[in-house]
């Protein structure tokens, strides 16, 4: 099981830098974050784990997926696809199914905990389940609170930058058009 | 020579290190802007693994420093993903094309 997470990390990493295609790559992006994902777990981080498939998986590979299809012609490319990359998506696919169906049972091993725990002490509160996910929000709520602060700074920064980039932009051009 | 596994740290440095480079490779060989774009988020994949793997393997116990602080690596990258994809959409507005030795300006 490590070993799969190595390969998929790895073999996902330098297929994403090295295949010309660009939906591709993306797609071997993916592989190698799923692959990071499992390895969080061997390393006791399932919060990160679920932080690193519902963010970069979830998120970024969708938003530069969005940008390649956007932008290139993917189509044409795709119905040349090499059979020796079909062959590698279908074994990175196997293996990131694998991965998945070892995070669900984490995921389920860690709510039985919970359910154990509410049901003995009877508190719905005490959240005493998870690998470190309580000590984590005590440290981002203690010392590391301004951080966590900047961090939300930061996004929001982020999220009015890329609208008002957008925007201007839409202005720009369509001043040229009229 | 360490030995390798799930309980050595070197072999999660290794995985990092060769993400790294992988980033580093497609950063300076690709000439898309989504490529560039996808190494910038290997290389901070293998940051945000380091930090995990230096705080699991630190001598006290139950110690989520490095898990925090992946968590502002994983925050940043996603600032970083959102701002950068609004500017590519930008610039193929103006230009029609995405490529980085051809886009000299963002003034249209």
């Amino acid at each position: 099981m490590f070993w799969t997470c190595c390969l998929c990390a790895i073999s996902g990493a330098i297929g994403a830098a090295v295949v010309r295609n660009l939906f591709h790559a993306s797609l071997l992006l993916g592989l190698s974050l799923v692959g990071i994902a499992g390895l969080y777990l061997f390393l006791e981080a399932s919060y990160l784990a679920c932080v690193q498939v519902i963010v970069y998986v979830g998120g970024i590979l969708v938003l530069v997926m969005f940008a390649t299809l956007f932008s290139s012609d993917v189509m044409g490319a795709v119905q040349r696809t090499p059979s020796w990359l079909r062959v590698t998506g279908i074994t990175g696919a196997l293996l990131a199914s694998v991965v998945a169906v070892r995070l669900a049972a984490v995921a389920i091993h860690v709510a039985k905990g919970l359910e154990m725990t509410r049901g003995a002490m009877g508190r719905p509160d005490a959240i005493t389940g998870g690998n470190g996910t309580e000590a984590i929000g005590d440290l981002l709520t203690g010392a590391w609170f301004v951080p966590f602060l900047a961090a939300g700074f930061l996004l929001t920064l982020a999220l009015v930058a890329a609208v008002a980039t957008v925007k201007r932009f839409r202005r720009t051009t369509e001043a040229l058009r009229g | 020579m360490a030995d390798f596994g799930p309980s050595s740290i070197a072999s999660y440095l290794a995985v990092a290190l060769v993400l790294f480079a992988a980033g580093v490779l497609a950063i300076g060989t690709r000439r898309n802007a989504i490529g560039v774009l996808i190494g910038i988020e290997l290389m901070l994949n293998a940051a945000a693994l380091q930090f995990a793997a230096y705080g699991r393997f630190r001598a006290e116990a139950n110690d989520v420093q490095g898990q925090t602080a992946a968590v502002f690596v994983v925050v940043a990258a996603a600032a970083e993903a959102a701002v950068a994809l609004a500017l590519l959409f930008a610039v193929y507005r103006t230009s029609r094309d995405i490529d980085l030795e051809q886009t000299r300006e963002l003034r249209s």
